[in-house]
């Protein structure tokens, strides 16, 4: 009888060390979700929602994603876009000339298989599918070449895969007569 | 304290020292549960460093 006191008595010390856990876990969970929820409200911190479909198949034939219009340029309002083919095994341009502290728009798209992208020491960070038009915006604080590589695998030659995004000082970021920018030769 | 635990053991080596249990078992779990708790808060304090001071300051991408 005394044994079966000490057991029951056993089994509630665990229930309620368990729920005591378990009500500390569900603080952490819920302070964790609120501090995303109140960032992405009060901040707009949100995961790129850029929904925009291209034919995968004609994509480098015509259009913003011919060979012509790939790499970066500065538009008549000023505004700087970068535009990237992800390809296997490569990004077409390979190196992409960016200015320091101004806010740009990247925007990539893929003719065959699933892509991925980071560029380091940023939050840039997407997956590029063939179809759709991957788009991020942000802008780089510090100069320097930053590595950019594919992070989805692609097939056997994904390791190869990786691009410069090079940094530039507002004063060496000159576009050229057609708004061109392209990566300084060193 | 070691003549009463020989005399437990020669009684029966199946039998459990209810007193004993009880006392160990009142600091076990609270080891294990500043030991769990201690992990968990600093895999937590580590997510909101991070979060703070290096995703934050990165700006938005969306």
């Amino acid at each position: 009888m005394a044994e079966l006191h000490a057991g029951e008595m056993h089994e509630r010390y665990i229930l309620k060390t368990e729920l005591l856990w378990a009500f500390g876990v569900g603080i952490l969970i819920a302070a964790t979700l609120s501090v995303i929820v109140f960032t992405a409200l009060t901040m707009d911190i949100n995961p790129p929602s850029n929904v925009e479909r291209i034919d995968p198949k004609t994509l480098h034939l015509s259009g913003e994603f011919a060979e012509q219009n790939l790499g970066t340029t500065v538009g008549a309002d000023g505004s700087v876009t970068a535009r990237v083919i992800a390809t296997q095994f490569m990004f077409v341009p390979r190196c992409i000339a960016v200015p320091r502290g101004k806010r740009i728009t990247l925007r990539f798209a893929a003719p065959d298989v699933i892509h991925g992208l980071l560029i380091t020491g940023t939050n840039v960070n997407t997956m590029v599918l063939p179809g759709f038009v991957s788009q991020v915006h942000t802008e780089f604080t510090r100069t320097g070449d930053l590595l950019m590589p594919c992070h989805e695998y692609c097939g056997l030659g994904h390791s190869e895969m990786w691009a410069i995004v090079q940094v530039l000082p507002e004063n060496e970021f000159k576009p050229g007569q057609d708004g061109r920018v392209s990566c300084a030769q060193r | 304290m070691m003549q009463s635990d020989q005399h437990s053991a020669s009684d029966s080596p199946d039998e459990v020292d209810e007193a004993a249990l009880t006392q160990v078992m009142r600091i076990v779990p609270l080891g294990a549960g500043i030991l769990a708790g201690g992990a968990v808060a600093l895999l937590v304090l580590g997510y909101l460093a991070i979060y703070f001071l290096v995703f934050l300051p990165r700006g938005t991408v969306g």
